[in-house]
């Protein structure tokens, strides 16, 4: 298979988390600070543009490949590649929908949890950055890891938001709250699968209870 | 540069050599064959039409125009078969040769949509061809403006020194001196050397024959070692062409593309699943096959290096001219580049409901038609 064709996809995946690290950060920082949210609007708008211009790219270059290397295809490789872009792509309409919590007045600038949200942001922030290293470098342990990571991290998510909707914890904002921790589930579940594509098996990808 | 690819590069140059013998071993097969045999045997090509249909044909069987039309560069240059007789073949050769992308296109036959995009994408070569062939057909069969053309860029080859033409040239050397070894290896095998002695004519024809299957096998190796070399490059340029969105930097894309791999069908096969995707327009896609219409040629032109008259040369210039001349006329205007396009997709159209009519066009286009026709005009 053609080294060089390969690496441009690589490249594009890699850059669509670039960008969806940049639409979490524009994101958190309208939540989780005093960002001029309308400042920041259309650079947001225009991140997700460039994330789904990437994804048709790389959706593009692997009919390219896949059409001038019919005999000799890497067929579970390219549905690694596709599976792992959608993934991707989903991960900068979640930032979507956290900046959209913060254009209707919520903020979490302030108050009891702010510290935690602080330390949620740098965490996922920084999952992005490790799936990006792992897709570069290919390394089943360092990847394996991030799914660990990424686990832990859902799993303590599912925990908060379950106390939401139990009340047992109090908040200013429950509702948008529990939307924004859905919507960091989300998006780590989304680094989880994206993970899964590089290290498992075609059939077995997004399925780690198998 | 990696060990398989200077292993790609070893095997396309070697088969092409062996492919330039070939046409050199036809050559003397045909000669040694006599004439009073060989005008029997082209006397079927004699009519026009006969012989179009006899391309078509012969292109449909072995799949490749570049066979074909190598196969005529050899059959002129041994001075068997006029140009008159070898053009309309070689018109035949470049509609045969459209059969292979509409076959791929049948791989898109279980999705509507697809299937639609996939076999208007692979027939509009066909109407391409067809049409040029409708316009350009007649006017030469009846001024020979396209031959004559052909004759006077022989006549600047030859006056430019240009080494492949001269008799004597490292090149035509170098042939000769692979086919010497080729006949001394067959003649010292007593069974054919006999047959050289005592029945030159079974001999011929076994010589005939040989050349032909290596014709064919070597063309085979030169395209799928030189795809194997180029296959970097075949994406970039198809990334840059789709970038582009068509034009004439499309067609020299395909012109690229397709002498570098020496076939038209990589090219166009390459196309169709592309357009069936969707992510290239069966109109952005055209030039592309105008390119490689195009490319095709210079496989005959390499052929006619191996054949000592100069006819050889004519009739492969004739090959370009005449699908240069088919561009030139239909993708400047509008109204007519339309009108293969708009034929593929109205087809395409009808396909994609009742696919059972895609295999029928096949079978009375490129199988029913050529063999009614060539009962009919002998």
């Amino acid at each position: 298979m053609s080294k060089d064709s390969i690496d441009l996809i690589e490249s594009k995946l890699s850059q669509m988390l670039t960008e969806s690290t940049r639409m979490y950060d524009i994101a958190m920082n309208c939540l989780l600070s005093d960002t001029n949210i309308d400042a920041v609007r259309d650079d947001l708008y225009a991140t997700d543009k460039e994330i789904n211009k990437l994804h048709k790219a790389v959706r593009r270059e692997m009919i390219i490949h896949s059409a001038v290397h019919s005999r000799n295809l890497d067929v579970p490789l390219l549905l690694s590649f596709m599976t792992m872009s959608k993934d991707i792509e989903r991960i900068g309409d979640y930032c979507k929908n956290l900046f959209e919590i913060a254009e209707t007045g919520n903020t979490f600038a302030k108050g009891e949890h702010a510290d935690e949200f602080q330390t949620l942001k740098s965490d996922v922030g920084k999952m992005i950055i490790y799936l990006q290293s792992c897709l570069s470098l290919d390394d089943e342990s360092k990847t394996q890891d991030l799914i660990t990571l990424g686990q832990a991290t859902t799993k303590s998510l599912d925990k908060k938001i379950t106390a939401l909707l139990n009340k047992t914890v109090e908040t200013q904002y429950p509702v948008a709250t529990t939307l924004f921790y859905r919507y960091q589930k989300r998006i780590v579940s989304h680094i989880i699968n994206a993970s899964t594509a590089i290290i498992m098996p075609t059939d077995k990808i997004d399925y780690l209870d198998e | 540069m990696k060990l398989k690819t200077i292993k790609n590069i070893t095997f396309a140059v070697s088969f092409l050599y062996l492919f330039l013998i070939a046409i050199k071993l036809l050559e003397t097969g045909i000669k040694t064959l006599g004439e009073e045999y060989t005008d029997q045997l082209f006397e079927s090509v004699s009519n026009p039409f006969a012989g179009l249909l006899v391309g078509i044909l012969a292109t449909v069987l072995v799949q490749s125009s570049s066979v074909t039309t190598s196969t005529i560069v050899g059959l002129v240059g041994s001075g068997v078969l006029s140009l008159e007789y070898a053009i309309p073949i070689v018109m035949g050769a470049n509609i045969g040769t459209t059969v292979t992308n509409t076959l791929v296109s049948f791989g898109h036959v279980r999705r509507e949509q697809e299937f639609k995009r996939a076999f208007a994408a692979s027939t509009m070569h066909d109407f391409f061809n067809l049409l040029v062939v409708i316009i350009l057909f007649p006017i030469d069969v009846y001024t020979n403006i396209i031959t004559r053309m052909a004759e006077y860029g022989t006549e600047m080859f030859i006056a430019s020194g240009f080494s492949a033409t001269n008799p004597n040239s490292p090149i035509k050397n170098a042939i000769k001196w692979g086919a010497n070894k080729i006949l001394d290896v067959f003649n010292s095998i007593p069974f054919l050397s006999d047959l050289n002695e005592n029945s030159y004519r079974v001999y011929a024809v076994v010589l005939i024959v040989l050349a032909i299957i290596l014709i064919f096998t070597c063309l085979k190796n030169v395209v799928s070692n030189m795809k194997s070399i180029m296959l970097n490059q075949i994406e970039f340029g198809l990334d840059k062409a789709l970038a582009k969105g068509g034009g004439l930097f499309a067609i020299l894309i395909g012109i690229l593309i397709t002498i570098s791999v020496q076939s038209s069908s990589i090219t166009t096969s390459i196309l169709v699943p592309i357009v069936g995707s969707g992510i290239l327009s069966v109109e952005n896609a055209f030039p592309i096959t105008l390119g490689a219409n195009i490319g095709t040629t210079v496989t005959a032109v390499l052929a006619s290096f191996a054949v000592d008259n100069i006819a050889g040369l004519t009739i492969a210039l004739h090959h370009v001219l005449f699908n240069v001349l088919g561009v030139l006329i239909v993708y400047p205007f509008k109204a007519v580049r339309n009108i293969p396009v708009n034929l593929a997709k109205s087809l395409s159209a009808a396909t994609a409901k009742r696919r059972y009519v895609a295999l029928l066009y096949v079978l009375i286009v490129f199988v029913t038609i050529p063999l009614l026709g060539v009962v009919i005009f002998n």
